[in-house]
């Protein structure tokens, strides 16, 4: 589980400083950095991050997760996706029990 | 005047569902017009009370929730001016317009916990009670409104770095309502979605058809907003049957949200407004919902909707869409020098609170009528179809925001870090509108990307936030020393076009200033 955070952020971090702040240095993006309060991420790049978020770490997103205080910071995103693997591997695990 | 429609609604069809709103749980929360007015009218008694008088400012802090529409009517109900201001405003841009407009009231809160209401000049707070408490008898004693009594302030971008509110009567309100309603026959069979904010002036179609007409106003989840996919499933699961938003939250649902892949029985009309829609968006719209009518309406904040246009069946999307022709109760003219189109008539505002020499500008009078100067260059094709070329000023629109780019300039600015800034807007495909910002600061090095983002996030709303921050040695000037906005906009094309295709991570301090020296 915790090489898994560490690529989370990572992985977001470099995501951001790609894809939405074009061109800035990765490390300046700090773990509690406000991304949507600070004026770093709009509705359009809240989009883009979402998508992203779903396609790398094959999770979906429902209507009541997603607001200006539950991805504001890198630390808060790792958190979301971290619980979304976990319950996944729990359904996992459950429907494996069920099979044998 | 407005309040009337909701008094009369009410005791027509007291039981009929005024607002749904979607619960915290699956739950959606129904309140019908007999407990909206009860309560909006028990509010207002109690504010009477307290001594709020005729046409003090009441500030709705507050997202587009039961509550909020509640606070609108109690305002109205006791003869005051709501002032809609978004929650999620920087707290300093909230603070220079609750002094702007000398707020008595401010009635604050967010989803799920009642609102906060504050009396700033006794300096005390009013407790929020969700459920009607005074005797209907005291309604009768609440103060009448006029046609000409003020009912809104709406506060939108300031050139000189301030936000301005544009002061709208009752009347100027009525004339549009009451034009859509009849244009677009809305009846209280009508489930209306509208997802601006109450500072925005589309929200005057939702919540006041409502009261006019009975029809329901249901609220669009603000997690749904977020989204594109998750609005479209709104729009079905809410058997949505009106619909009115800026284009670029229809083009997201047309891609993001994929809204061509699903049927919508209910959907009878789609209006937009606030900004150009490309045609070719606007096609596939009308192929997605082919039994709804489509139509464009025009006007700034300071004449609401002015023109419009239905878009014709079959529109191929190869021609722009005109801004149309002038609503019955506007009246519209065009400066034969400038091609500006000047908007005067009943939706016309009263002026720019607090703000007389700006309102005297805004004005020119002919014929012994006032017009508008929208600052919008048109031309007038054969058949009477007005066209909208762009601006003739500084001002851009993103994402149906409207944005003086000086304000912006303002902002960063004001960072001791920055000593001179300028801001140009660029076309950016997938984007819309992107705002490209330049500033040259005092040192090397003294600020980061990320800190003047953040400086900015502390006094703009996030529509206003640059998309992209250049760190320059220098602003370039022309010959007169004037900014070269000209030199500037190419440079943001460029930089546009380069950062679409950017996929290598950077390596060095290219975010710290000044990254480019010219």
């Amino acid at each position: 589980m915790q090489h898994q955070t560490m690529e989370i952020k990572t992985a977001v971090r470099q995501f951001i400083a790609e894809n939405v702040l074009l061109g800035v240095h990765q490390t300046t993006i700090e773990d509690a950095t406000p991304l949507v309060s600070g004026g770093l991420i709009d509705s359009i790049g809240m989009i883009g991050l979402v998508a992203f978020l779903e396609a790398r770490f094959k999770v979906e997103f429902v209507p009541k997760e997603i607001n200006v205080h539950s991805l504001d910071t890198l630390e808060k995103i790792e958190e979301v996706i971290r619980k979304k693997l976990a319950a996944r591997e729990v359904d996992a695990a459950g429907s494996g029990r069920q099979i044998r | 005047m407005l309040s009337d429609w909701l008094r009369r609604t009410a005791a027509a069809t007291p039981d009929a569902p005024a607002i749904v709103e979607a619960g915290p749980g699956e739950e959606d929360r129904v309140t019908s017009f007999r407990e909206l007015f009860e309560q909006a009218a028990s509010l207002a008694v109690r504010f009477v009370e307290k001594g709020v008088r005729k046409q003090d400012r009441i500030a709705l802090v507050l997202p587009k929730t039961t509550e909020a529409i509640v606070s609108v009517f109690a305002s109205l109900l006791a003869g005051a001016i709501y002032v809609p201001i978004h929650p999620q405003w920087p707290k300093e841009r909230i603070e220079t317009v609750l002094a702007d407009c000398a707020a008595r009231l401010v009635i604050e809160g967010d989803n799920g916990s009642p609102p906060r209401i504050t009396d700033r000049e006794k300096g005390c707070s009013i407790p929020w009670r969700g459920a009607p408490s005074v005797p209907s008898d005291k309604f009768g004693s609440l103060p009448r409104a006029d046609a000409g009594d003020s009912a809104l302030i709406l506060f939108t971008s300031g050139s000189t770095g301030q936000p301005k509110g544009v002061l709208l009567s009752h009347r100027a309100v009525s004339a549009f309502v009451r034009w859509s309603a009849r244009e677009f026959q809305i009846s209280s069979a009508d489930r209306i979605a509208c997802p601006s904010p109450l500072s925005f002036d589309l929200s005057t179609f939702d919540i006041f058809n409502m009261a006019l007409c009975g029809a329901t106003c249901v609220l669009v989840p603000g997690h749904s907003l977020w989204m594109p996919r998750f609005l479209v499933q709104f729009l079905r699961e809410a058997r949505i049957s009106c619909w009115y938003s800026v284009p670029s939250i229809l083009a997201g649902m047309l891609e993001e949200g994929r809204l061509a892949q699903h049927d919508y029985p209910d959907m009878r009309l789609i209006l937009f407004a606030g900004e150009v829609f490309r045609s070719h968006a606007v096609s596939q719209l009308q192929a997605a919902l082919p039994q709804a009518v489509c139509a464009n309406l025009y006007g700034p904040t300071e004449t609401n909707v002015v023109t419009w246009c239905r878009v014709p069946r079959g529109f191929d999307g190869l021609q722009p869409l005109p801004i149309g022709q002038p609503c019955p109760y506007a009246a519209v003219a065009v400066d034969a020098t400038t091609g500006e189109l000047l908007a005067g008539g009943d939706s016309l505002m009263s002026g720019y609170w607090n703000r007389p020499e700006e309102t005297q500008h805004a004005f020119v009078t002919l014929n012994g009528k006032r017009y508008y100067r929208t600052g919008d260059r048109v031309s007038q094709a054969t058949d009477g179809n007005y066209l909208f070329l762009g601006r003739l000023d500084r001002q851009v629109k993103r994402r149906g925001f409207r944005i003086e780019l000086a304000e912006i300039e303002t902002a960063l600015a004001s960072c001791e870090d920055i000593l001179e800034a300028a801001a140009v807007a660029v076309e950016d495909g997938k984007r819309g509108t992107a705002i490209v910002a330049f500033v040259h600061t005092r040192s090397a090095g003294a600020i980061t990307l990320v800190e003047a983002k953040a400086h900015c996030a502390r006094t703009l709303p996030l529509y206003m936030v640059p998309d992209h921050i250049v760190f320059l040695g220098a602003i370039p000037t022309g010959g007169t020393g004037k900014i070269d906005y000209l030199a500037l906009s190419r440079m943001a094309k460029t930089l546009n076009h380069a950062g679409s295709d950017h996929a290598a991570p950077n390596h060095g301090d290219q975010d710290r200033s000044p990254a480019i020296h010219r």
